[in-house]
């Protein structure tokens, strides 16, 4: 039983379409629907009190989002999981919860991501080939890039923000990109950024296709911890 | 069965892709397979408008509560979605199972402004299903529309098998009877038009002759046999409490125009505007009563998970048990954290009250629509509304805090002149004038105003169906004259207009006859779509088709028709007769006022449904007639 949770949940191809407005709203009234007790703000504009740990993007799948929520009443994760999955449409889904003694500060744990981002090269080449480029990428000590911001486009070098990179043959056809990257409020690296980059000094002629987040962190003394790990830290 | 396959090589090159997937909340899942009749509702125009339309999802929920129906949604694509489907062979579909339109029993549009009329061909050819009604066959659906503008179905005459008249929850019923009829029966495609044609409020275009007279105006409309009625009369819901209303309506991802619940406290208006189109055809005046409203409210935020509901209606403040039954929604609202939204409130001490109460969000903007700016000219138009009502709400909202009010006026009305036009300027200055001192006393900024005018279309089934609109260079005149006028006096005021030439086709196309047809044809194939939108509109496009089919625009639009021309739409009813309308007429040119339904009865004909206000005990004269 707690005041508040944090929670994991899916997303999958039938919802990737929304944007992230679209994925507040839709969660505001689901939890609407649920009549699940919870908390608003004060003030002229009260709003439910619930937090994301990343923003989605429009075309993202993911089985790894987080978020905090509270509530005016005690509650356990189980009636919260299964009113709130009543509430939602197909294609999102609340997978595990955990008490939060504290207030939420999801956002400000996050500080990495992993995704799965499938692409394909127009002539057939061994993936044993292309990991070895991708892996020749990562020599690089300065990978700069334009990043779009709010004034306008300015230079930025991405190569800190990249972890690990490792390319596959994928189930199907094509190739998968394995990326651990910098993500959160302070440097977010964006996986189609990454891929403009790749296929930018590499010459590897890409075509993007799927971008799935399969995993996010917190940081704590250089340890990548999951977010349920640090949720009463 | 064919489903439609969507891909992101489709939907992440477009914008806004959720338009396209559907599978929204409260979307309704049937097995295709398990129904008798699939409809496929059709609205004109983009996802955004169309899933604001309180009448789609009216019917929506009618049709899919019956168990032999599946009712699927679809929209004009966007133009950057539509160019990718044409490009990759994609046919138009629906959001509930992907199926091409073309494989449904019957597409139903629905007509609410005129300027959708392309899409409405657009759509057909998209889907694959033939633009001209008479190159279907048994292999392809019906083709049907409702709406407010099929009151003068004549324009789309080509294009759709029938039409239906008025308000469609109960004939729509009776339609899909008969379809299931004929569909065991074997008979061929006519067969099923002369079915419809024999239900009250149908009207199959292709079983009427029209001719004309050398001069292009009308010498008869003549039904092709006994089979059809003279004249067709529009169907209407005489208790709305009884007729179904849903209350789990369809919740968008993303965000549409009207974004809430929508409550409809009543249908009609009482006041009878000369101008207006809805005060005519909606007639007569029947509310839904307090308690049916209170639990709709109640239901449909349950269902939906909204945290906004809004009354809709014509004019909200002649709702006659108002009081009462927002007290009670309050009640409610606040303690379920609801917003509620009031547009067309009069502005009085209760209604600021109210707003005050109903929504949290801060005081920004007001709105009246005194439409003219004269005296004289509001009488013209039976507009029951004096400088002096004006200039005492204004003053009452500036008191309570607003600082912007929104000013909704027409120009090009019937006799108007120059003095009429500088009249807007004129109570535009005046109520800054008389806000001054009130703003200071209450710590507040100074009152800030926007004035708005839109221009005068006559409308059929209106006191001004006979009335020539202002052409577009005297539209321009005006709109520039007025916007001097204002640029020289003050900065307080903004002033806001709108395209003339947009509203010239939107007046060709209302008061058309059967010959447009041809012309919206071509414009289509000339790339006409999205004509309502300023940026896909080409004026140069629709002269072009008027060229090419030897018709001229102003003959629908700039010339003034005789009170004994046949007006293409006679031959459908709407329960308000022509005497009436000739009269109201006249009285307009006196300036003679009307009174309004609850204050007693005109005689405008509307009486025949025997139904709501008409026979409403609490009127101050006895009795409709
Ligand atoms: S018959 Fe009388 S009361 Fe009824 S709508 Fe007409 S004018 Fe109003």
């Amino acid at each position: 039983m707690a005041r508040a949770l944090r929670f994991r949940f899916s997303r999958d191809e039938r919802l990737k379409y929304l944007a992230h407005l679209d994925v507040l709203r839709l969660f505001e009234r689901a939890l609407k629907r649920s009549g699940l007790p919870v908390s608003y703000t004060q003030g002229f504009n009260p709003r439910q009190k619930i937090v994301f740990g990343l923003p989605m993007a429009l075309g993202l799948t993911s089985s790894a989002e987080y978020a905090d929520i509270e509530f005016d009443e005690d509650i356990t994760p189980e009636t919260f999981i299964s009113r709130l999955n009543q509430a939602l449409p197909d294609g999102i889904e609340v997978l595990d919860a955990v008490p939060l003694l504290k207030k939420g500060s999801i956002m400000s744990q996050i500080t990495s991501a992993k995704y799965e981002v499938s692409f394909d090269v127009p002539q057939i080449m061994d993936p044993d080939e292309i990991n070895g480029i991708v892996i020749s990428f990562m020599d690089n000590e300065d990978i700069t890039v334009m990043k779009k911001g709010k004034s306008g486009s300015k230079p930025v070098n991405i190569r800190p923000l990249i972890y690990s990179l490792s390319a596959r043959k994928a189930d199907g056809d094509g190739y998968v990109l394995d990326a651990f990257v910098s993500a959160g409020a302070e440097n977010n690296l964006r996986p189609d950024l990454l891929m403009k980059a790749l296929s930018q000094k590499t010459g590897l002629d890409l075509s993007v296709g799927s971008i799935h987040r399969r995993a996010m962190y917190a940081s704590t003394f250089n340890e990548w911890k999951d977010p349920f790990e640090v949720a009463n830290d | 069965m064919m489903r439609v396959k969507l891909d992101d090589t489709l939907l992440l090159q477009v914008e806004k892709p959720a338009k396209y997937i559907g599978n929204e909340w409260n979307m309704v899942k049937k097995d295709p397979e398990s129904v008798e009749v699939r409809f496929a509702f059709a609205f004109p125009d983009d996802y955004e408008i169309g899933m604001s339309h309180l009448g789609m999802k009216i019917l929506y929920h009618i049709l899919n509560r019956r168990e032999d129906t599946y009712c699927e949604r679809v929209f004009a694509p966007w133009v950057d979605m539509e160019r990718l489907m044409r490009e990759k062979g994609l046919p138009l579909y629906t959001l509930e199972t992907y199926t091409p339109i073309s494989e449904f029993d019957i597409i139903g549009f629905t007509l609410q402004y005129e300027m959708s009329y392309t899409n409405i061909l657009n759509m057909l050819d998209l889907g694959g299903v033939p633009v001209l009604a008479k190159d279907r066959n048994r292999s392809h659906p019906f083709v049907c529309a409702g709406g407010p503008c099929a009151v003068n179905p004549e324009p789309l005459a080509d294009f759709i098998d029938f039409f239906v008249i008025g308000e469609g929850e109960e004939v729509i019923h009776e339609i899909i009877d008969a379809y299931k009829d004929w569909k065991g029966s074997g008979q061929d495609r006519n067969a099923f038009l002369e079915l419809v044609a024999g239900i009250e409020g149908v009207y199959v275009p292709s079983m009427y002759e029209i001719v004309y007279y050398d001069d292009g105006t009308i010498m008869d409309i003549m039904p092709k046999s006994g089979k059809v009625p003279d004249t067709v009369r529009k169907r209407i819901v005489t208790d709305l409490d009884s007729a179904d209303f849903p209350d789990d309506i369809i919740v968008p991802y993303i965000g549409t125009v009207h974004d809430r619940i929508m409550l409809e406290l009543f249908r009609g208006c009482i006041r009878g505007c000369r101008f207006c189109q809805a005060g005519f055809i909606y007639r007569p005046v029947r509310e839904r009563s307090p308690e049916k409203l209170n639990e709709l409210a109640r239901s449909s935020v349950e269902k939906t998970g909204y945290d906004e509901i809004s009354l809709v209606s014509l004019s909200t403040s002649d709702y006659s048990a108002l009081p009462e039954f927002c007290d009670n929604l309050l009640e409610f609202s606040e303690k379920e954290r609801v917003n509620l939204s009031l547009p067309s409130l009069r502005v009085d001490n209760f209604s600021l009250g109210l707003m005050e109460r109903a929504s949290k969000v801060r005081k920004s903007g007001l709105t009246f629509a005194p439409e003219a700016g004269t005296q004289r000219l509001r009488d013209v138009i039976n507009k029951g509304i004096t400088d002096e009502d004006l200039k005492s709400s204004v003053q009452l909202a500036v008191a309570g805090g607003w600082n912007s009010v929104k000013l909704y006026f027409m120009i090009g009305l019937p006799t108007e002149t120059m003095q009429d036009v500088e009249g807007i300027a004129d109570l535009g200055f005046s109520l800054i004038e008389s806000c001054r001192g009130i703003a200071d006393k209450h710590g507040g900024r100074g009152l800030n105003i926007t004035l708005s005018t839109s221009n005068f279309v006559p409308k059929p089934f209106t006191p001004f169906q006979w009335e020539p609109m202002d052409s577009i260079e005297v539209l321009r005149e005006k709109q520039y004259h007025l916007k001097d006028l204002i640029r020289k006096r003050t900065r307080r005021i903004r002033y806001q207009y709108h395209d003339p030439e947009i509203s010239h086709m939107e007046a060709v196309l209302s008061r058309g006859d059967r010959r447009l047809g041809r012309v919206i044809h071509t414009a289509w194939k000339l790339g006409a779509r999205f004509d309502g939108w300023d940026e896909h509109f080409s004026f140069e496009r629709w002269q072009q088709a008027f060229e090419e089919n030897g018709l001229n625009s102003s003959f629908y639009a700039n010339r003034r028709r005789d009170f004994s021309e046949v007006l293409p739409w006679d031959h459908i009813d709407t329960g308000v007769n022509k005497g009436f309308l000739v009269r109201e007429c006249q009285k307009a040119y006196e300036g003679d006022l009307t009174r309004n339904c609850a204050n007693g009865c005109s005689n405008c004909g509307a009486s025949v449904y025997q139904a709501g206000i008409c026979f409403r005990k609490d009127k101050n004269n006895s009795q409709g007639g």
